[in-house]
């Protein structure tokens, strides 16, 4: 396997915006090919598209062909689009890493894009609920939201977590997001705020959810051999493992426990040779408080039920034990489907090269995870990233 | 010029549909038909499997554990535990709307996971403040009228 690397990466201001889907994609794609001027177009081999469901939200199919017309390459050795719900971009990247680190392609594009927003919103919430098994399980009328409260009622339930404790994450995220411009949501968030919001799913409240946005992001990835041509900072992917051991809310078990990313992050961990301590920057998938706070439990951060501690102790923040998602996360930044896995990825890039606002940057960071899930929390991913060459 | 006239209105579409596939033309509609035949009839009801006699659901034209095809239709016990609630007070998909806000339970009927079933449901005639982790609770048969003529089945809760 050849080694790969981040060289470049791009991204569009997210919220919900006066653009389309097309739109979307060209901003991002400016964006990238600003941040690499040595790169000729026609180099690029491959395309990922990581983009939920353009099918519905953007009236459109086929879409990977149309994106790369739209950024003006003809990638000869892979072009696809990446579906996987909430995680499509992560993937997306996964695809693009297999690709260029099995020698088949040379330099690739992994674009994330979603357009979300419209006067329909209820047709957006349409296609959010049919994520779960909607024959069966979300059928019984819920979309994301009640299903993370139903998790965070389990949760506080076993472990006694607090509700001022969900909102301590929201608190942290707005803390972060007030410093990212390209945030949907970048502004501090009161403590106050968070508890007083009108209520989605009890106990979950507006700030507890991450936004619908609209919001494209776009990575150059290349091998070893041609890195250097196009940065003098490349990020490399090391690598990382999915894992789904069940779909539906009859396989689910305990819901407060996330088995399969306890087993995926111990998976990575042990084939990497590292621990949690070793993790500088950790971008999670906090699509609601609480996901957050399951996910300190299951990469690891902290025991089993202890994460309602860990954001209250402050560990989650930038020089705590681990900084958790310093970009604002999801709860700052919005959640378009397909972008927020590649917003992570140029995230963690700029963190690299220090090019973040000083309030949010992790000083000294050389080791950082990216960690998410898709549908009700049934699938999860992690992807590590090294300033280091390994 | 030439002007050609839209339709107002649409038929409800299968891809907004919550309910789409019960509506069971017949047995060639779906391998799990049974399932909502026996809805039809009164009975929420899981596969057992007649080889390992394990009980799997959702409902698949084979046994989750040992893949044998042959399985029979066992009725859910009728009294069950909340494992955990909400409500869905804001962010409605399409026709969701039409009878919004409900509360929504996970319960746990028989003995779960091994001889029972971990099952999400609506509720109607409750409010979230009135419930808690543990109250029992029973599954009952809805029917969902139209659009039109139209008439399918599901189940929701009921607090006892
Ligand atoms: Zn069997």
């Amino acid at each position: 396997m050849r080694k790969v690397a981040i060289v470049g990466a791009g991204i569009t201001k997210f919220g919900r915006r006066d653009a389309n889907w097309r739109d979307l994609v060209v901003e991002a794609g400016k964006a990238l090919f600003d941040d690499v001027p040595n790169l000729d177009r026609n180099e690029v081999d491959s395309l990922f598209v990581g983009s939920a469901y353009p099918e519905r939200w953007a009236n459109t199919a086929h879409v990977a062909p149309m994106a790369a017309e739209l950024l003006g390459i003809k990638p000869r050795r892979i072009v696809a689009k990446v579906e996987s719900a909430c995680q499509s971009g992560a993937i997306a990247i996964r695809y693009a890493w297999l690709s260029v680190a099995s020698g088949l392609s040379d330099v690739a594009i992994v674009l994330g894009v979603e357009k979300m927003t419209s006067k329909f919103m209820n047709l957006t919430q349409s296609t959010m609920y049919i994520v779960g098994d909607r024959e069966f399980d979300t059928v019984n009328g819920f979309t994301a939201p009640p299903f993370f409260a139903m998790v965070a009622q389990r949760h506080m339930h076993l472990y006694g977590t607090t509700r001022e404790q969900l909102a301590m994450v929201r608190v942290k995220a707005g803390e972060y997001g007030s410093e990212n411009p390209y945030a949907q949501f970048n502004r501090k968030v009161t403590m106050e705020e968070v508890l007083k919001a009108r209520l989605v799913a009890p106990p979950l409240g507006l700030f507890d959810c991450s936004g619908i946005t609209d919001g494209a992001a776009a990575l150059l990835i290349t091998s070893e051999e041609r890195a250097r041509k196009y940065t003098d900072t490349p990020v490399w992917i090391l690598g990382g493992f999915q894992r789904t051991i069940h779909n539906s809310i009859n396989e689910a078990g305990e819901i407060a426990d996330w088995l399969s990313l306890r087993q995926l992050a111990k998976d990575v961990y042990d084939h990497f040779k590292i621990t949690p301590d070793d993790i500088d920057i950790a971008e999670v998938h906090d699509c609601f408080t609480i996901s957050e706070i399951v996910e300190y439990e299951e990469l690891g951060f902290c025991k089993k039920g202890e994460g309602g501690k860990f954001i209250e102790e402050g560990q989650s923040y930038i020089g705590g034990k681990v900084a958790v998602n310093p970009s604002g996360g999801l709860l700052a930044c919005g959640h378009p489907l397909g972008a927020t896995g590649v917003r992570q990825a140029w995230e963690i890039t700029m963190q690299f090269r220090g090019q973040v606002p000083r309030k949010r940057c992790v000083a000294g960071a050389e080791l950082a995870l990216a960690h998410n899930l898709s549908g009700l929390a049934c699938m999860h991913s992690i992807m590590l990233y090294s300033l280091k060459k390994p | 010029m030439k002007e050609i006239r839209l339709p107002d209105t649409v038929p409800l579409l299968p891809i907004i549909d919550p309910w789409s596939q019960q509506d069971p033309e017949g047995p060639d509609s779906t391998r799990v038909y049974e399932f909502y035949k026996n809805l039809s009839e009164g009975r929420l009801t899981v596969q057992r499997c007649k080889k390992c006699r394990k009980i799997f659901y959702p409902p698949q034209p084979a046994c989750k554990h040992c893949y044998s095809t042959e399985y029979e239709w066992i009725d859910v016990p009728k009294v069950g535990e909340i494992f955990s609630f909400t409500a869905m007070l804001l962010g409605f998909p399409m026709v969701f709307e039409t009878f919004a806000p409900f509360v929504i339970a996970i319960a746990r009927f028989g003995n779960y996971p091994e001889n029972g079933v971990q099952i999400a449901g609506m509720m109607f005639d409750v409010k979230y403040e009135e419930l808690k982790i543990g109250d029992k609770v029973t599954w009952d048969i809805l029917r969902i009228r139209g659009p039109g003529e139209k008439v399918r089945y599901w189940y929701y809760f009921k607090k006892l």
